[in-house]
């Protein structure tokens, strides 16, 4: 067996080059969504600083190329079933700017809201797009007063006269701090957030209003500070509070870099964010930047979200949404865009890799390869007669060139070995090239990043 | 049993609210654990086992003990309130005046020797439902079930349950530390939850467990390949899954997974779900008797056809030990309580009562013994949206053959909350955790459940 050719990637030790091809596909795969082959070779020569730079600025958005479709039609994300979910992933596979994409999926994990209507469910996800790099408190202020998640919360039935604890909980547990607060601090927040209802036209919700005679106007206490607080108050506290900046940035940090944060480094990004004024532009921008990154280049251990899974590999791979497969697939993957398992949002990291979940990509990559799938192999894309070096540089460049270890190398090499050194007919050759582009994908490689 | 200790107001609070959800902050989304990924792994480093011997962890374990007791464990998420649920009518008047016009209307039909009277939508679906259940003696109540100084957050109070200790500290899920103490090393069928994802209940540090979502189509291919090659890709996609010494977590989970996708495929592949299959001489998995179709799941309800399923997934020699189910209604009923529990309720009897009938339609009666669990109770006041807020002392139940009947624990009185205007605990859930793994898997709860000698055990198991 011909002995596996190194990848282009790896340097001799001790190389000065500290921004490889390897590191723009890292970053690019935590900060969006994948890398282009063109993209990493681009951004290797630009260098880190520019690299980075042109991840986090503040540019509007363009969707390239075909927009998605279902089965030949056009997306319908308010009408049609799934259509919601596709339309999303289509964002994802075709933005110019992923990471304001990759931050909306976040958010849209933060303040996890389900079950609502779908146009709600939409405007949620364009405000989240929206607010996504920009100054916490005003994000924060948005999904306060946000249709489908005050709804979704019980904020809208939260009246002076019974004041509901929903809302007020999850503000303080799951948006804003984790911990610092008491029971009290819940149900005296929970005073002060009273008032808002729902605007309805036609039988429709239309938005949020504020209803002064609804509102608790009295005296509370939370956080220890006493006063005729309004929600605009509790917000404000929230985000003032100590718990805050750590809180977040830890959760920042678990979803960009996913290895345990020294203090050291947590109590300097939060000195960025805070110093900021609680910007989320420089601070997305730290993590980045850190060391820790881009550790284990060649072995990267962080589990793709299942919609990161779909959508980078159509991106890197150049494809589009052209199937509804994708709906099913991705919630036998345990992620349902627009409908999270709870407040709490979704398990993160090796949770997200049940067997069943595991089946699901398998399935994932037999949409990919099976006919009309983008990664399908024709007839005339192979020769009889190819060296394995051959099958093995096609089957990748029609993936997208994903980054795969050198025992996956080997075990494909194997395969490729078992086909005889060079398969005789088109029909073996075409048959072996199916199987290695579907391992590709499906193969526990290509679900880390 | 022992009485917990009543709220210091907020003081315990802070003692909880202390484990939140993110690294250096206390609790976490467990990133560093998966299954199949502690000490044992050893066992599948450097190459994987070949198939034929995953294929054999099941076979064997089930020849083995082919009469093992089977524990189902069935999350009802949100937190379900006692008192619609299951309201003890001596307290009607109590209930009445904090639960105003959301309360249900009085009624002298209560469960036999007892003075609780079930949702009427208890006694939706087969033969009477839950409550017919409750009639024939296959259940066992248990009130006032949570931890004491509970928890009202929904995550932090999950996340106990889960893993059997009230701790931030990262730890396998119980019935995962279950498995790993008492199952076989190379069986991931051995607990099993049925559903697209894996229970956090089920987490291991090293037995391999599964999740199945569909018992149908299982074969696993890769379109435009046939056998041989289909064979040989299968053997690659083996390889790329074999355990390495040097694998970080995700990618350790990557394999596992990989791995025991492969073995559920090829073993559930000749079992045919769809009906009566088509005999196979010397298939050890054909046993008629077990095949038996099942009516009777509420038609359209996901829970149901997920209790149908692992119905079915039980009667085959898989060497099942535990499966988990979780209800997809939920029960965090902020607002509109009645309306939404009655139908959710409805769905919950209908589906629970069918799978009790299916499971003893198929001889498993006697190995099966279902245990019913939901994160906290509910506030007894109503808030002004007709719904409750979180709570204390909630409801749990065991149901089966079994089953120790009637009421098992306290019921919580009405008239002597905790500082926080919620229910008093009266049994903690560890109590019942302890109990079910001594008197029906019938090993050591020391180990899996932390100073389980503290808590009083409760008789759930006749």
């Amino acid at each position: 067996m011909p002995k596996p050719k190194r990848r282009r990637t790896r340097r001799p030790a001790g190389s000065p080059r500290t921004w490889t091809e390897a590191h723009v596909r890292r970053v690019f795969w935590r900060a969006g969504f994948g890398a282009t082959a063109k993209e990493a070779r681009t951004w290797s020569r630009r260098g880190k600083a520019a690299t980075l730079d042109w991840l986090v600025a503040d540019r509007p958005a363009l969707y390239r190329g075909p927009a998605g479709t279902a089965d030949g039609l056009a997306l319908d994300p308010l009408n049609e079933f799934g259509h919601d979910k596709l339309w999303w992933l289509d964002r994802m596979v075709r933005t110019s700017h992923p990471l304001q994409e990759k931050m909306t999926l976040f958010w849209h994990d933060h303040f996890a809201t389900r079950s609502q209507p779908t146009p709600l469910m939409l405007a949620q996800n364009e405000t989240q797009r929206r607010l996504a790099l920009g100054a916490f408190p005003s994000l924060l202020r948005a999904m306060a007063i946000d249709a489908a998640l005050a709804r979704f919360l019980s904020l809208t039935k939260s009246v002076k006269a019974a004041p509901n604890e929903n809302f007020a909980r999850e503000l303080m547990e799951l948006f804003t701090l984790g911990t610092g607060y008491t029971e009290v601090d819940v149900r005296e927040a929970s005073r002060a957030l009273t008032g808002l209802r729902q605007a309805r036209a036609n039988g429709q919700t239309t938005g949020i209003v504020y209803d002064p005679t609804k509102h608790d106007d009295g005296v509370k206490t939370i956080f220890g500070a006493t006063g005729s607080w309004g929600g605009e108050d509790v917000l404000r506290f929230c985000v003032q509070h100590p718990a805050h900046g750590p809180f977040l940035t830890a959760k920042l940090w678990d979803f960009f870099v996913g290895t345990p944060l020294n203090p050291v480094v947590r109590d300097k990004l939060v000195g960025t964010y805070v110093s900021s004024g609680l910007q989320l532009r420089p601070l997305v921008r730290a993590i980045l930047a850190r060391p820790e990154l881009y550790a284990n280049l060649t072995r990267p251990d962080m589990v793709k979200w299942p919609a990161v899974f779909i959508a980078g590999q159509l991106r890197t791979m150049g494809a589009s949404v052209e199937v509804p497969d994708w709906v099913p697939l991705m919630a036998s993957m345990g992620q349902t865009l627009f409908s999270p398992p709870s407040v709490a949002g979704w398990e993160w990291g090796p949770l997200w890799l049940s067997s069943n979940a595991m089946r699901a990509r398998f399935k994932a990559a037999s949409v990919l390869t099976g006919d009309g799938g983008p990664a399908s192999v024709a007839s005339s894309d192979v020769r009889p007669r190819m060296r394995p070096d051959q099958h093995m540089a096609l089957a990748l460049a029609a993936v997208g060139q994903p980054e795969i270890t050198n025992p996956t190398h080997r075990a494909l090499r194997r395969l490729i070995a078992s086909y005889g050194s060079s398969p005789r007919s088109r029909e073996r050759a075409q048959e072996l090239q199916r199987s290695l582009r579907h391992l590709l994908i499906s193969g526990p490689d290509n679900q880390l990043c | 049993m022992p009485r917990p200790k009543p709220h210091s107001a907020c003081e315990d609070f802070h003692r909880t609210a202390a484990t939140a959800r993110h690294p250096s902050v206390g609790v976490t989304r467990r990133h560093f654990l998966g299954w199949g990924m502690g000490a044992g792994l050893a066992l599948y480093t450097a190459r994987a086992l070949p198939l034929e011997h995953w294929m054999d962890g099941a076979q064997e374990a089930a020849a083995q003990n082919p009469q093992a007791r089977i524990l189902v464990s069935v999350f009802l998420p949100g937190g379900l309130d006692l008192l619609d649920s299951c309201l003890d009518t001596s307290q009607y008047g109590v209930y009445a005046g904090v639960r105003g016009s959301a309360a249900r209307p009085e009624t002298s039909d209560v469960l036999a020797g007892t003075s609780i009277s079930t949702h009427p939508s208890l006694a939706a679906g087969q033969d009477g439902g839950l409550r017919a259940l409750f009639d024939a003696g296959r259940i066992g109540l248990l009130p006032g079930i949570d931890y004491s100084n509970p928890d009202l957050s929904h995550f932090h109070s999950r996340r106990f349950w889960e893993t059997g200790t009230i701790t931030a500290a990262e730890t396998t899920g119980w019935l995962g530390r279950w498995l790993d103490t008492n199952a076989t090393p190379d069986n991931p069928f051995q607990g099993l939850s049925a559903g697209s994802r894996l229970s956090p209940t089920l987490l291991t540090s090293r037995s391999p467990v599964c999740s199945v979502e569909s018992t149908r189509r299982s074969k696993l291919g890769i379109p435009g390949v046939s056998e041989p090659g289909l064979d040989r890709a299968m053997r690659a996609y083996g390889d790329l899954a074999a355990a390495r010494r040097t694998d970080g977590t995700g990618r350790a989970a990557a394999r596992a997974s990989a791995r025991y996708a492969q073995t559920v495929a090829d073993r559930l592949e000749p079992l045919d779900d769809s009906g009566p299959p088509a005999p196979t001489p010397g298939d050890p998995t054909d046993v008629a008797s077990v095949q038996a179709p099942i009516s009777g799941y509420p038609p359209g309800s996901p829970f149901g056809e997920r209790l149908r399923q692992l119905g079915f997934l039980l009667a085959q020699p898989l060497g099942t030990r535990i499966a988990t189910v979780d209800c997809n209604a939920d029960f965090d009923t902020h607002s509109d309580q009645p309306e939404r529990l009655t139908r959710a309720l409805s769905d919950v009897s209908g589906s629970l009562a069918a799978f009790q009938a299916d499971l003893e339609a198929r001889g498993l009666g006697e190995r099966v013994l279902t245990f019913v669990w939901t994160e906290f109770g509910r506030r007894p006041k109503a808030n002004r949206s007709a719904g409750t807020d979180h709570g204390a002392g909630g409801i749990g139940w065991v149901m089966g053959v079994r089953a120790a009947p009637g009421l098992r624990t306290e019921y919580p009185s009405l008239s002597d909350l905790d500082g926080h205007g919620n229910l008093r605990v009266t049994v903690d859930f560890r109590a019942i955790y302890a109990s079910l793994i001594e008197q029906w898997l019938g090993t050591s709860a020391e180990g899996i459940i932390p100073d389980s000698r503290s808590f009083a055990r409760i008789r759930l198991v006749t």
